[in-house]
């Protein structure tokens, strides 16, 4: 049986919006025996995170192609404007023109970019990205990590091509993850159109899109945690342990696997990066309830922090 | 470091040991109240909007945190007394294949669960334990009174907390 009385507490302390600690406090007074139900609620509540399935969301396949339903009217409404005028199409051709050139960063090397324009575009490790001499305001994310600093120019929105998908600026400071399973977007200011020609959603600052396994999604992302491994530490707000461990190979230069029980946990945190791989998983790891093992050149994240485990001493 | 938030926090310092008091803290609240100022002061955390709420929210972790640590120790202890501590298992090795199965298993159920629910109750308990987005905001998004969204919170709470018990003695 479920304590009514706090289980109503375990939710309105979870609020981010919560306030009243003096009621809560009142409450825990009335009864010693409130508090160990607060608690063990609370922990009950916090292994949730390893039941709760993913949600995938069936997309529209055009924007004005199917009446939206009410689940979408709320996820994408707050969105504000969708995209009324069509860009130019990004042609499979022009890949191949000898103005595109790529520009690579290797595992664990980060690089800036200064375009012309007055765009820069910060390249994570690990990282190819396609850039044309003729269009400044074109790029393509072949894989890995990408910041976005965009000089906004309504008339000639600056586009970034990434597999099948295409983003386009509206005055805007995003970050791209590109990798053969998953892209995710996060934008923290201004505002990027996904698929402009098609799905057309409006991702304002503070949301982020996520299209993987699960299907494609959008949700919330505090705007400084976007791309906050340019200043060397790395924000999530219930990311999934398979993302970070990726996020962590591509920051640190080294390969970073995760079991599928660590995989289907989440984190809400900041892990601060360091160049030390042993040292920084002993810190990294107990943070996010997990443990690092050392297997030969790799790194692998386990369920369960042990405290005598997670530092080999190889 | 006399940032506004360390003021706030020797201005209420009665407030909090109170709290942390409340929350079962008992003999060791001056301890942890030391604990919470020595953070204050290692870290230079910037203007915080709601300072407040933030330091209560920081005891209410600690406590949690404190909470954590017992009960995993408690079952450590008992692993230990089981003689099923699982000190031998090769720390490379991957999850198996049934334990895997389990976990799949475990998530249709959850899916279920949560789709019987009803759209809405769904829906709210996703955006609000998932996203973690505030009630009153998703009362906003919908329409409807911060009643129904603290019904339907709990409506799902106790269903999944009812699926988790039962996972956890099968």
């Amino acid at each position: 049986m479920v304590n009514e009385e706090a289980l109503a507490w375990v939710i309105r302390t979870r609020d981010p919006r919560f306030d009243d600690w003096e009621a809560f406090t009142i409450w825990l007074e009335g009864d010693p025996a409130r508090a160990q139900a607060y608690d063990a609620l609370m922990a009950q509540d916090a292994e949730l995170d390893a039941i709760i399935p993913p949600d995938p969301v069936a997309m529209p396949v055009a924007a004005n192609d199917v009446a939206p339903t009410r689940r979408q009217a709320w996820r994408w409404a707050a969105g504000g404007a969708i995209a009324a005028a069509l860009v130019a199409t990004v042609s499979i051709g022009m890949m191949n023109r000898a103005d595109i050139y790529s520009v690579s960063t290797r595992p664990g090397e980060t690089r800036r970019i200064a375009l012309d324009d007055g765009t820069t575009i910060e390249l994570n490790g690990d990282t190819r990205l396609r850039l044309d001499r003729k269009d400044l305001r074109f790029a393509a994310l072949d894989r890995g990590e990408a910041a976005f600093t965009v000089r906004h120019d309504a008339g000639d929105p600056f586009r970034v091509s990434v597999g099948d998908a295409v983003f386009e600026d509206a005055g805007t400071v995003f970050n791209i993850v590109h990798t053969d399973k998953a892209t995710r977007i996060g934008v923290s200011e201004g505002k990027v159109i996904y698929n402009p020609e098609a799905e057309a959603i409006a991702l304002p600052a503070g949301r982020a899109l996520a299209d993987d396994a699960d299907g494609l999604r959008v949700m919330d992302v505090a705007p400084a945690a976007v791309a906050s491994w340019r200043e060397g530490r790395l924000v999530y707000a219930n990311a999934a342990i398979g993302d970070i461990s990726q996020d962590i190979g591509r920051s640190l230069g080294i390969r970073v696997t995760a079991t599928p029980g660590a995989q289907a946990m989440r984190f809400t945190g900041t892990i601060r990066l360091d160049r030390d791989p042993a040292r920084f998983f002993a810190g990294a790891a107990p943070l996010m309830g997990l443990s690092a093992v050392r297997q030969g050149d790799a790194w692998v994240l386990k369920q369960g922090s042990t405290k005598e485990g997670n530092a080999p001493q190889s | 470091m006399a940032t506004g938030l360390s003021a706030i926090f020797m201005a209420n310092r009665a407030a909090l040991l109170r709290f942390l008091r409340a929350r079962g803290a008992g003999d060791d609240a001056e301890d942890l109240l030391q604990d919470m100022w020595m953070k204050l002061e290692a870290k230079d955390l910037g203007p915080v909007s709601d300072p407040l709420p933030y330091l209560y929210r920081m005891a209410n972790n600690l406590m949690l945190d404190r909470y954590r640590s017992s009960s995993r120790r408690e079952r450590r202890e008992q692993d230990w007394a089981e003689g099923a501590g699982g000190v031998m298992a090769d720390p490379t090795e991957d999850i198996a294949v049934d334990e895997r199965i389990i976990l799949n298993q475990r998530l249709d159920e959850a899916r279920g669960v949560l789709r019987r629910l009803g759209p809405r109750v769904e829906l709210v308990f996703r955006r609000f334990r998932i996203e973690g987005v505030g009630q009153k905001v998703i009362a906003e998004e919908l329409g409807v009174s911060l009643t129904t969204v603290e019904k339907d919170l709990q409506k799902a709470y106790r269903a999944m907390i009812a699926l988790k018990q039962k996972l956890d003695t099968e």
